[in-house]
């Protein structure tokens, strides 16, 4: 009854200021997107497996042999510790650098996935990024932000540093070819050449992830050869691509079975422009994906 | 030299679309928003650019504007006014621009969908200059005239002047300016009023530049050379609304959006309020609401497009953060009572909207009582500002209402935009209204 009363008294309509200063209002954050976890495979965790039974198994013996020495001399003690301490550490700042490189090649898979996302938030924040990196930013940093429309940022990525690198590319695919055809002439064996054609290819994919600003060791460039295979059926207008530089990268050990395909030399310098094509498509954000 | 194949391809173009081939891949939507001035159409217009440009799907675009003469709505500029620290809202506008953009909707193995949305900004003034279009001078100006004749002592001077002139006024330079320059006071005078269906719009908000000589008229009903000068004059405004708001998009809007800032009208008191709602009336009145056959033949022998009625509204009270989520309930529903869209085959919906939200909501407890509040930061403070001005009715206010206070509404500052806009502005409603305004097209 009481409150029946005191609802139908309307409150005094009233607008004050609160005491203390506070700061500008947020929006309520929106939900994070989840990203989709990636799950480790078979092969990896048995290739760790092992790689942690030679190595822990490795160490444990040589600490036992350390030990000994420690008990038969100090001298020789102190230097059995130096010798393993200095192979353990070459081995592992190997691992490291292969660890690093195989971390970037998954970078630029990333980054080119944010790039050709839908999301335009993500798109320009992927290019700020990538730009961030190039020797361009300075000039390019403040265009993105002041251009603000996704599709615009990356048509002046790829016509600006995009074709930049292209170039590069395949001037280095170029001077490849023409190294594959000096080679061909020099090289007193048809199996040799197969051998220095498949070593070019190798150092040219190499050189054109350098050149992209990665810097891949042995694994590295064993899963960058596979993608520039994949990259290589992708790259517009060019017929038999894949296999063209899946034999020119791969097939140099086997070289003897290929020996009378590698004879000519115009084959071999066409396949180096080809890679070079390919292998900057596997290593540039800007492809598609 | 392409001349006359003009024609030629118009008719072709025409007859794929009105068949139907050309909309398949590719459409055009256009999207009228009425709004008084002040009503909050710039704010829409930044907030609907940035959360449309911040959605992955349909992706959106700018859509390029080719040859026309009408500028970019310059978006860019207004979002970073709102994320600006501190903030800063729109200015008013003075000239018309459009905002287009598209929307790219992908399925799979067909070619990619096309949709082209245009949205026009405007003087809110001007909008009160759509029903001239349909007006010849001596009605409009007769009209204009009863209004006049009931607001009181300040159009005195106006009417004396009048009366004063003799039936058969001849055409002269200095009585057309004399009598515009009144008209024109009288005009400012009922705008300081809180009144808003003042016409003609640009003597109040004129266009930028020097005033063409045109604009020297004002509502006379009597006859000889001055009614001939005038009504002249009058045509001559009425082909330069029809070449600024008409032909770029309101002669063939096919969705509406009518913004109205009721909140601030509930404050003007009840003139004000009944003027504001017959202004949109009229306005909304002037828009094309039924598809008319001998209009569509006669635009085909022109070879052009039939004009489209429009097939949907949505009714929006703007500003709506300025009152808490159960006071939006009762906005939306007095929305309701108030607005009905003139006859046709019209879907309509209701809502309120903030288009830049400011505030969040809060239990005030008030006379030991809790009260559903906002709080917000007013521009140029660093302290929050508790805000509750009143009760919104839910149905049309009848004199009870206009007993109680309702406070003017303080002018807060934007709430902080993440990534300065780039993922959208925070808003009340607007995905909602942009849902049931493309729901068919997107
Ligand atoms: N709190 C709040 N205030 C708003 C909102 N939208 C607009 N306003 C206020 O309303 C004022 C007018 O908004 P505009 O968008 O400039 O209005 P307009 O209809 O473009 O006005 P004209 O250009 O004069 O026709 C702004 O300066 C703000 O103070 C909103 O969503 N929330
Ligand atoms: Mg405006």
């Amino acid at each position: 009854m009481s409150e029946l009363r005191t609802k139908n008294v309307p409150v005094a309509p009233r607008i004050e200021a609160e005491d203390l200063p506070a700061p500008r209002l947020e929006p309520v954050p929106l939900p994070a997107d989840p990203r989709p976890r990636t799950r480790v495979g078979m092969p990896t965790l048995a290739a760790s497996g092992l790689a942690v039974l030679v190595f822990g198994l490795a160490g444990l013996e040589t600490g036992n042999f350390i030990a000994d020495e420690f008990a038969r001399s100090a001298i020789l003690g102190w230097a059995a510790l130096g010798v393993a301490a200095t192979g353990f550490g070459l081995v592992g700042l190997g691992f490291w650098r292969e660890f690093k490189a195989l971390m970037a090649l998954r970078g630029v898979d990333r980054l080119r996935a944010n790039l050709h996302s839908t999301d335009p938030v993500r798109r320009a924040r992927a290019a700020r990024a990538w730009v961030r990196r190039l020797p361009e930013a300075e000039t390019l940093l403040p265009a993105i932000d002041a251009i603000n429309d996704p599709d615009a940022i990356l048509a002046l990525l790829q016509s600006g540093p995009g074709a930049a690198l292209r170039a590069k590319s395949e001037a280095l695919g170029r001077t490849a070819a023409l190294q594959a055809v000096a080679g061909i002439a020099a090289m007193p064996s048809p199996g040799l050449a197969g051998v220095f054609i498949g070593w070019r290819g190798l150092r040219l994919v190499r050189q054109i992830a350098a050149l992209h600003g990665l810097r891949p060791g042995l694994l590295g460039t064993a899963s960058l050869v596979r993608r520039t295979v994949t990259a290589a059926a992708s790259v517009a207008g060019v017929e038999m691509a894949a296999n063209t530089a899946a034999h020119a990268v791969l097939s140099g050990p086997i070289a003897q079975h290929l020996a009378g395909e590698m004879a000519g030399a115009g084959v071999a310098a066409r396949r180096m422009l080809v890679l070079a094509r390919a292998a900057a498509a596997a290593c540039s954000p800007l492809s598609e994906p | 030299m392409s001349g006359w194949f003009d024609p030629l391809f118009r008719v072709s173009d025409n007859l794929l679309e009105l068949v139907g081939v050309g909309g398949v891949f590719s459409r055009t939507v256009r999207i009228g928003v009425t709004g008084l001035s002040r009503a909050g159409k710039t704010a829409f217009l930044t907030s609907v650019a940035a959360n449309l440009l911040a959605r992955g799907n349909p992706r959106f675009a700018l859509a390029p504007l080719g040859a026309t003469d009408v500028p970019r709505f310059d978006h860019p500029r207004h979002l970073a006014a709102l994320a600006a620290d501190p903030p800063r809202w729109p200015e008013r506008t003075d000239a018309v621009s459009i905002l287009a953009l598209t929307a790219t909707i992908e399925r799979a193995p067909f070619p990619d969908r096309r949709i082209r949305l245009e949205f026009l900004d405007y003087p809110g003034e001007w909008l009160l200059d759509l029903p001239l279009l349909s007006q010849d001078f001596t009605g409009w100006s007769r009209g204009v005239l009863e209004r006049v004749a009931k607001s009181g002592p300040r159009a005195e001077p106006f009417l004396a002047f009048l009366r004063g002139l003799p039936a058969r006024a001849a055409g002269d330079e200095a009585l057309a300016a004399a009598g515009h320059r009144l008209y024109r006071e009288l005009l400012q005078a009922l705008r300081g009023q809180g009144l808003s269906y003042l016409q003609p719009g640009r003597f109040l908000m004129p266009a930028p530049g020097s005033p063409p000589p045109w604009m020297g008229f004002f509502p006379y009903t009597g006859e000889g050379g001055l009614a001939g000068l005038l009504a002249n004059r009058y045509a001559a405004y009425v082909e330069a609304v029809r070449r600024d708001l008409a032909s770029p998009l309101f002669a063939h809007v096919d969705r509406l959006v009518v913004l109205a800032d009721i909140l601030s009208a509930l404050h003007d008191g009840p003139a004000a309020f009944a003027d504001a709602y017959a202004a949109l009336a009229a306005s909304a009145g002037a828009l094309r609401w039924q598809f008319s056959l001998s209009e569509a033949l006669q635009s085909l022998l022109r070879l052009e497009m039939p004009p489209r009625a429009i097939e949907r509204v949505a009714f929006a009270a703007t500003k709506s953060d300025h009152v808490a989520e159960r006071q939006r309930g009762n906005l939306t529903a007095l929305m309701r009572d108030l607005a009905r869209a003139p006859a046709g085959g019209a879907r309509v919906a209701h809502f309120a909207i903030a288009s830049v939200r400011c505030t969040e909501d809060f239990v005030w407890t008030l006379e030991g009582r809790p009260v559903s509040a906002v709080r917000g930061r007013v521009l140029g403070e660093r302290r929050l500002t508790r805000s509750y001005p009143g009760e919104v009715p839910d149905h049309a206010p009848d004199p009870s209402f206009w007993e109680h206070k309702f406070l003017a509404l303080p002018a807060f500052e934007p709430m902080a935009l993440p990534d300065g806009g780039r993922l959208g502005v925070p808003n009340i409603g607007l995905d909602a209204l942009l849902e049931f305004l493309l729901e068919d097209v997107l």
